[in-house]
């Protein structure tokens, strides 16, 4: 931070600031315009029952069925190489085609009902997965032969699509993109919080009341970026878990967190006089960041949860986030960061102005 | 420990001359069951848990908003004289742990009264309430010797410790329904692990900083 005395001359961007520009640049245009890869929609009809022929109308989006279609193989997989490949596949036009099965009436496992995954490989459009597309009822009557069809077939020579390109995940969708923009803001707003918390810090050693403006500066972004953060993940909950509000742990849990910041900015404007503001806000604001490691941290992974990294839920990485994501991912996270710093000093330099007026 | 043990004693003293102090929770603690009981009309276990907390939670808020209010300025500025701030900070702890304790004993016999036993397993209940008791002690009498430096120390209280209780208030609602028997988890000790947790992290923060606070 410098010091608002000297005068700085405009022109003078520092270089991490020209970074954070061309960062989000690069995350605006590659998060919103980079296609995502062919995938399956829906297959219907979704239930049937074993031991009879299965005609599967398939959906596809991005795809490209009119192209090759002769060489569109499809299977039905149960689980690892137990699979059934599709006797005949019929294109319709580029987004619709018909697949038709043989279900076995005995299954190598015993279940109530089987969940079968459709798996559709394309020269150009490479291979897609719908997890889940079929359940299938037991046969009333079985016939122990058939039980070789399931191993008849293997899952071969998949093409791979190649370029730059997200992957398409069924309930995510296009909204996948939403990634770059939701959790980039709870990584900036816990770094701001930090950094306050930092600030607070400083002022409880040494009692500079410059500390306790910087640390407010802070705080008061970090709340923006939060706010900004539950809005995005309301948003992404509308199109996934189909309402704004489910009352899931991490929503409420971040809502407080949000709360527990405002009640701070409550506390300084309740208080007249400065050193007496700056250091209650120093004790609290130090108080609070320990308190949200386990409301942010802990209480949501030990709950039931709909979100990501919570209840079991597998966290970033693994599927969802794949190395064409990372690319766009890290540099999203880095960007915010660095705005939400830049924002935070901008604030910080505005208040000291007001106060010398 | 002496020491803080005169302070308590002060502190009781003064509670006890004055009547209505008392009497004043338990009459809150009354009413507040009655309004949420004419309410309900009955209680079933998981409602029992959840009025439960919920009014041991305002009233909490309500005994403990004095804590520092009672005092004159001067007798502060006399007792820091004498005392260290930490003497201070554990003998309001102590006097506002008894308090909600009262508060917790009271209201469990008030709705054992108005809505009847629902307690599958009343040595939790009894375990979880004295973990209550001396976190939210500790967690409010902080956060009232803050809310005391301000205009509105009421309000401030409230607004402050509110959101703050709710990560102690998740895990006591947890531990309600294991003793209430409403919930098919059979392990405990996982939310005692994590409530003893929150709250040696809310007393460790609270020894550190309540010094500070305090010197004004």
């Amino acid at each position: 931070m410098q010091n608002p005395s000297q005068p700085t001359k405009p022109s003078s961007i520092a270089l991490w600031k020209w970074a954070a520009i061309i960062i989000l640049v690069y995350v605006f245009i590659a998060g919103w315009f980079v296609p995502l890869k062919p995938g399956i929609i829906e297959a219907s009809p979704d239930r049937t029952i074993a031991g009879d022929q299965l005609i599967l109308a398939v959906k596809g989006y991005n795809s490209h069925f009119m192209k090759d279609p002769d060489q569109i193989r499809a299977w039905m997989r149960l689980k690892g190489d137990t699979v059934i490949k599709a006797l005949h596949v019929e294109v319709v036009d580029d987004r619709h085609l018909r697949a038709s099965f043989y279900i076995p009436s005995v299954f190598p496992i015993k279940q109530d009902a089987y969940p079968l995954t459709l798996i559709l490989d394309h020269p150009t459009d490479g291979s897609s997965v719908l997890p889940n597309a079929v359940f299938v009822t037991p046969a009333a009557v079985e016939d122990p032969a058939e039980m070789g069809l399931w191993t008849r077939d293997k899952i071969d020579h998949i093409h791979k699509l190649e370029g730059f390109r997200y992957p398409f995940r069924n309930i995510l969708a296009e909204t996948i993109r939403n990634t770059y923009f939701h959790v980039p803001m709870w990584f900036t707003m816990i770094i701001l919080f930090g950094i306050s918390a930092w600030y607070s810090l400083k002022y409880y050693r040494q009692g500079l009341i410059i500390d306790d403006n910087i640390s407010t500066a802070f705080v008061k972004v970090g709340l923006v970026f939060g706010m900004l953060g539950l809005v995005t993940g309301m948003l992404w909950a509308k199109n996934t878990w189909n309402a704004y509000w489910s009352w899931d742990v991490k929503q409420n849990m971040s809502a407080i967190a949000l709360l527990i910041y405002s009640a701070l900015m409550v506390l300084r404007s309740s208080i007249e006089d400065d050193m007496q503001k700056a250091r209650l806000s120093a004790g609290y604001n130090m108080f609070a960041f320990v308190l949200l490691i386990p409301l942010l941290f802990i209480i949501p992974r030990m709950t039931d949860s709909l979100h990501p990294g919570n209840g079991g839920n597998p966290a970033m990485g693994g599927e969802d986030l794949d190395n064409t994501m990372r690319m766009v991912f890290y540099p999203a996270v880095i960007g915010w960061v660095l705005l939400g710093i830049w924002i935070s000093q901008l604030v910080y330099r505005v208040d000291i102005l007001k106060r010398n007026q | 420990m002496g020491r803080i043990w005169n302070l308590v004693s002060t502190e009781a003293r003064i509670e006890l001359r004055e009547r209505f102090a008392l009497a004043g929770i338990l009459l809150y603690v009354l009413s507040s069951s009655f309004i949420v009981f004419s309410i309900w009309r009955q209680l079933p276990a998981r409602e029992w848990g959840l009025t439960f907390w919920v009014i041991f939670l305002f009233s909490s808020l309500m005994a403990v908003l004095k804590t520092f209010g009672r005092e004159s300025e001067g007798r502060y500025f006399y007792y820091y004289t004498l005392y260290h701030p930490l003497e201070l900070f554990a003998a309001k702890v102590l006097y506002n742990a008894v308090l909600l304790i009262f508060i917790f004993f009271s209201l469990w016999f008030v709705l054992f009264v108005m809505a009847g036993n629902h307690m599958v397993r009343g040595w939790w209940f009894l375990v979880t309430g004295l973990i209550a008791s001396v976190g939210l002690s500790i967690l409010l009498t902080l956060i009232s010797s803050i809310a005391i430096k301000t205009q509105q120390n009421a309000s401030m209280t409230a607004i402050l410790a509110l959101p703050l209780m709710i990560p102690i208030l998740i895990n006591l609602l947890r531990l309600t329904s294991y003793s209430l028997g409403t919930t098919p988890d059979q392990n405990p000790w996982n939310e005692v692990t994590l409530l003893a947790s929150i709250v040696s992290l809310v007393t460790a923060m609270s020894l550190w900083l309540f010094p500070y606070l305090w010197r004004s």
